[in-house]
């Protein structure tokens, strides 16, 4: 079993030519750990904040990418009614081209009052072989990776939303469930690393 | 055999619409039709016999419009040594003006395909390779045979394109 999944993976990576990234963990196993300094100034270490809350959301995001930023104001929204039930929403902008004041400025014209860092050198995105904006990753207090992919599936309309998928991701660790759908695709734009 | 060339021609008919509606009253749409996963799979298909280079694209992925003079420039010169070079745009319908004005810009010789706004795009994204996790640009190769030969994930040189191309059509 496990040498089909290795003889998987190896086809996954070598269908994909010209990915320099390496592929990020999959779910169940544990997330990489980080520690990046936040736009205010504070030092956010993912173990830390895990240990501390039910789940972290780590979410790949951008100032520029227009996919990014039409969920600015679900992350804003998710983030303020979840962080009630003990999930902390965590912004990670690994775009070499966005630089810190930029960062700033898009955190405060979109109401982002959750951490945001910036991703020097793209090292966190390449631990967890994110590949362009939004990307989220779901992660317990065990340390471990329990959602990756999607916020969900309709970026150019919120108000028709069919899968919510990061919604029904959390909905299930909350209710100490098995996360029905833990990997899940959308388009979104490349992050450009240096 | 006719049967299943007859077949794959319905297919086809069925899953790509005709050329899309125009988007301003200067002229006809340089779209040549929309196309899901099933529609994609039969155009190049249809191609058998040649290498066939499907790019996956969106007016709002730089890297897809600084890579796009490279496809046009590749698609021109290893045409008549058996190349075709596909392109599919993934914006939304509410995107088209500036799909068109894109095209009309580049004015590219090889055909562009809007993805169908319908269903879930990680069907479509699964479907056209399951690694593919929905970065843009993203480029697939067929060999001769119609057999997925290679995919390349991100931007792409024209060297890259050229080293890829080459290397099927020996």
């Amino acid at each position: 079993m496990r040498f089909a999944r290795t003889l998987l993976l190896a086809a996954a990576f070598v269908s994909v030519a010209g990915l320099a990234r390496a592929a990020g963990p999959e779910i169940g196993a544990a997330a990489p750990d980080f520690t990046l300094q936040t736009i205010d100034g504070k030092t956010l270490s993912l173990a830390e904040a895990a240990k501390t809350h039910k789940a972290v959301v780590v979410m790949f995001i951008a100032t520029k990418c227009p996919y990014s930023n039409a969920y600015n104001d679900r992350m804003r929204d998710m983030a303020a009614a979840y962080g009630g039930k003990g999930v902390l929403f965590v912004g990670i902008n690994s775009n070499k081209t966005e630089p810190l004041a930029e960062v700033i400025a898009h955190a405060k014209e979109h109401g982002h009052t959750f951490p945001i860092a910036k991703d020097p050198d793209n090292k966190v995105a390449d631990l967890y072989g994110a590949g362009h904006t939004p990307e989220v990753y779901v992660v317990t207090p065990d340390g471990k990776l329990r959602y990756h992919g999607r916020i969900d599936e309709n970026y150019e309309d919120a108000s028709k939303v069919a899968s919510p998928d990061l919604k029904n991701a959390l909905d299930d660790l909350l209710a100490n469930r098995t996360v029905a759908r833990a990997e899940t695709k959308a388009f979104g734009c490349t992050i450009k690393r240096v | 055999m006719r049967r299943v060339a007859r077949a794959a021609a319905l297919l086809l008919a069925a899953s790509v619409l005709g050329a899309a509606e125009p988007s301003s009253p200067s002229g006809p749409s340089r779209l040549s039709g929309e196309l899901d996963a099933a529609g994609l799979a039969a155009r190049v298909a249809q191609e058998k016999g040649r290498v066939v280079l499907v790019n996956f694209w969106a007016t709002w992925c730089e890297p897809c419009r600084e890579e796009f003079p490279s496809l046009s420039r590749l698609a021109a010169a290893y045409r008549a040594k058996g190349l075709t070079v596909l392109g599919v745009s993934t914006d939304l319908a509410s995107q088209l003006p500036g799909v068109e004005k894109f095209l009309a810009a580049q004015n590219p010789p090889f055909p562009n395909y809007r993805k169908k706004s319908e269903g879930d795009d990680q069907d479509f994204i699964d479907a056209v390779d399951r690694a593919w996790g929905g970065d843009l640009p993203f480029t697939v190769l067929y060999g001769r045979d119609g057999r997925k030969a290679k995919a390349l994930a991100g931007q792409q040189s024209y060297a890259q394109f050229e080293k890829e191309v080459q290397s099927l059509l020996r």
